[in-house]
């Protein structure tokens, strides 16, 4: 289990936990971003800038502060395209 | 659920970029504003709609993604949709979306309000190879389905047939049941209801609400009126945390989500690896880590450029009229009492006409094309970085970028904003920002008195300006920014129908709200002028304005009541010198214009942008923004003036 910072991106990842208060996890189940959906890094996140996050399961995709990626634990769940 | 008044009471509610207001716009003609960047008919609007010989009421609500609201935009949908109780509920759906979206949905159904569902931007689910099966999905949900497409005005006749059907029928859908352990879980809860314990749409929804809700305010309320029921809705939580070892609310929403994800999947097929439609090649450039960086500065500046070369030639052929109009009025009303009420009232409305619009519609008009395709989105991911170091996040691009043309719709668009915090920290700013009054100021004075390169130096000042007070503010504000987490909405083509529309919205707000305090604040300054205030005020100020900022005694005014009419300041200033603007330097130096500039950009921007300020964040932090801007205006040209 990695953060999602530290996830590789184009990989297929696996949502395992997502930390933080109440409010900050309630605000990405309102997103349809929830536990066990197969998300993906898309590489073009900027240095120390905002990451791109795409939920393969519905097709929505989150710019998301560095900060908050770290609060999300994935799983690698298959090879980089 | 017969409504007090006769006509019945629709609602569009959908979660944001889903095409609601689009959809709301061809029902009801020039009404809602709409975007595609989340959150941005953050007001809600009413239309009398007739349709068929049927007259009924349709409302717009801001775009929300859950029942829970976690932004100010959001909640102004929630409190409207359960105080108003609408006699239907119009669900609009992201067809292309369609997983996530039901989620809302089947939480909508478990509100229990008559609905019906239109399925929208089905033009674009089909270009992403999702099919969906209309009548299964209907089946499954147990409500009406009527495949849209807003954009085009498809299926807006068989919407609204299904929304009479459904008015005129009654009856809601049967709630859709979660997996045995949540669900007896709920049923405990519901039945331990005590009768007069008050109900929102129906036990169950009241039920799984209860469970949901964690904020300590309904807890602790609860415990304090009914301590009996706190402890049966602890015991409710604790079970449903054992069997899923999650919290309470995380059970709920996972139930959700996957009831959405199986009857997505058993109504829609979805064909992988359709090819990646031209848009989403694009949007590799877009937001390309470099290449990025290159686009954005050539929008801005391409947004600057089309604003100027569209608003100065405008503004020199609206201003014609008004001067005439004036000399007019000075030949035949001589200097009476009258005369200067009505000048200072032609100057207000002129000022609006002549000035602030050719300037104020092109950008809005610009802006709608921005959001409309989903770019602004993109310009927060990109400028996140930066913004980070002023202690903001992305979400605060869009109504920085607004705020360059008129800081009064910028504020109103902070309610996008989900913490306090971001929103007074970005609303303090956007006085700040150089509106484009103040620009024309810049380019009239600095550009052309200094040189280009001046007025360029002015505008990174005024930018790093903005980066310190922010950093300075965040160090007050001490809770740190929940961080950006912004959908990223997919590119869409603009609709000119739609562009039009919102600029047509925003120019009426304008023209409702700004405009008549525009004009009062002229006439105020006319009669200051009329009673010799204005000298007696000069004197008062001289100490500040002459040994302060070496600038003439004759410009006090101009400098302290300029933001009752600051699109005219440069007019005051020349009025007050009594010099026209060519021959300025013959009583100007080059270092007093730039004092000049710099005092009018940084001071108070405009009564309508304090009127604002108030509206939205109260007395306390208007005040804050006034003696901000007041000391700011006043310390850098004070420095300005020692430096140069």
């Amino acid at each position: 289990m990695i953060s999602l910072i530290d996830a590789p991106s184009d990989t297929p990842l696996r949502i395992v936990d997502i930390h933080g208060g109440h409010g900050f996890r309630r605000r990405f189940f309102a997103l349809g971003f929830h536990k066990n959906n197969l998300i993906e890094l898309d590489s073009k996140s900027i240095m120390r800038g905002p990451v791109l996050v795409r939920n393969i399961s519905n097709g929505t995709s989150l710019a998301i502060g560095r900060g908050v990626a770290q609060k999300i634990w994935v799983e690698i769940v298959g090879e980089q395209k | 659920m017969a409504n007090k008044n006769k006509y019945p009471v629709v609602v569009f509610i959908g979660q944001p970029n889903c095409g609601k207001s689009t959809l709301f716009n061809a029902v009801a003609g020039l009404k809602a504003e709409t975007s595609n960047f989340p959150g941005t008919s953050v007001k809600h609007t009413h239309s009398k709609v007739n349709y068929g010989g049927r007259i009924f009421n349709i409302i717009d609500l801001p775009g929300t993604y859950s029942l829970n609201p976690s932004d100010p935009a959001e909640k102004v949908a929630l409190t409207h949709l359960f105080s108003e109780k609408p006699d239907l509920v119009i669900n609009v759906v992201d067809a292309s979306i369609l997983g996530r979206s039901l989620e809302f949905t089947l939480e909508l159904i478990e509100l229990g309000y008559p609905m019906v569902i239109a399925l929208n931007m089905t033009d674009l689910a089909e270009k992403k190879g999702i099919e969906t099966d209309i009548k299964k999905l209907e089946r499954l949900l147990g409500v009406a389905v009527v495949p849209t497409v807003a954009y085009h005005g498809r299926g807006i006749k068989e919407l609204l047939e299904a929304a009479f059907h459904c008015l005129d029928e009654g009856g809601c859908a049967a709630h859709k049941r979660w997996s045995r352990d949540v669900e007896n879980k709920i049923q405990e809860m519901m039945h331990n209801l005590p009768r007069d314990f008050p109900v929102v749409g129906n036990p169950r929804f009241t039920a799984i609400k209860m469970i949901e809700a964690e904020n300590l305010l309904f807890n602790e309320f609860l415990q304090e009126l009914r301590p009996d029921l706190k402890k049966r809705l602890d015991k409710v939580r604790k079970d449903l945390e054992d069997m899923h070892n999650a919290p309470a609310y995380e059970v709920i929403a996972a139930e959700r989500h996957h009831l959405a994800m199986k009857i997505f999947e058993e109504s829609s097929t979805v064909k992988r690896g359709a090819k990646r439609a031209l848009l989403e090649r694009m949007d590799d450039l877009i937001m390309h880590p470099i290449l990025g960086y290159f686009i954005l500065l050539g929008v801005l500046v391409g947004f600057f450029l089309v604003i100027f070369k569209i608003g100065s030639p405008l503004e020199e052929i609206l201003l014609e009229p008004v001067g005439q109009l004036r000399e007019f009025l000075s030949s035949t009303l001589g200097s009476g009492f009258l005369f200067y009420v009505v000048d200072g009232l032609i100057q207000g409305v002129g000022g609006g006409i002549a000035i602030v619009l050719p300037f104020f519609v092109p950008l809005i008009f610009i802006m709608s094309f921005l959001e409309d395709v989903g770019y602004l989105a993109r310009a927060g991911f990109l400028m996140d970085n930066f913004m980070h170091g002023i202690g903001l996040h992305g979400k605060s691009v869009s109504p920085f970028i607004l705020g360059f043309g008129c800081n009064v719709p910028a504020i109103v668009s902070t309610r996008i904003l989900e913490s306090r915090r971001d929103r007074v920290i970005t609303s303090l700013l956007i006085p700040f920002i150089p509106c484009s009054a103040r620009t024309t100021i810049i380019l009239a004075l600095v550009a052309f008195y200094l040189g280009p390169m001046w007025a360029f130096g002015f505008y990174v000042f005024n930018m790093l300006l903005i980066g310190l007070l922010g950093r300075v503010m965040s160090f007050f504000y001490k809770e740190p920014s929940p961080g950006l987490i912004l959908e990223i909405p997919s590119l869409k083509l603009p609709s000119l129908k739609n562009m039009i529309q919102k600029t047509y919205f925003q120019l009426k707000s304008f023209m409702l709200f700004a405009w008549p305090i525009l004009i009062v604040g002229s006439i105020v300054l006319g009669l200051l002028q009329f009673f010799q205030i204005d000298g007696v005020i000069n004197t008062v100020l001289a100490p500040l304005v002459e040994k302060g900022l070496g600038l003439p005694r004759e410009t006090g005014v101009t400098l302290i009541f300029g933001f009752l009419r600051k699109e005219l300041s440069l007019v005051m200033m020349l009025q007050a010198l009594g010099v026209s603007y060519h021959d300025l330097m013959t009583v100007v130096s080059r270092e007093q214009i730039l004092v000049f500039t710099v005092f009018v950009s940084f001071f108070i921007p405009c009564l309508s942008t304090v009127a604002i300020i108030w509206k939205e964040l109260g007395a306390r932090i208007a005040f804050l923004s006034i003696a901000l801007n007041v000391t700011v205006a006043v310390t850098l040209s004070m420095l300005v003036r020692l430096v140069i």
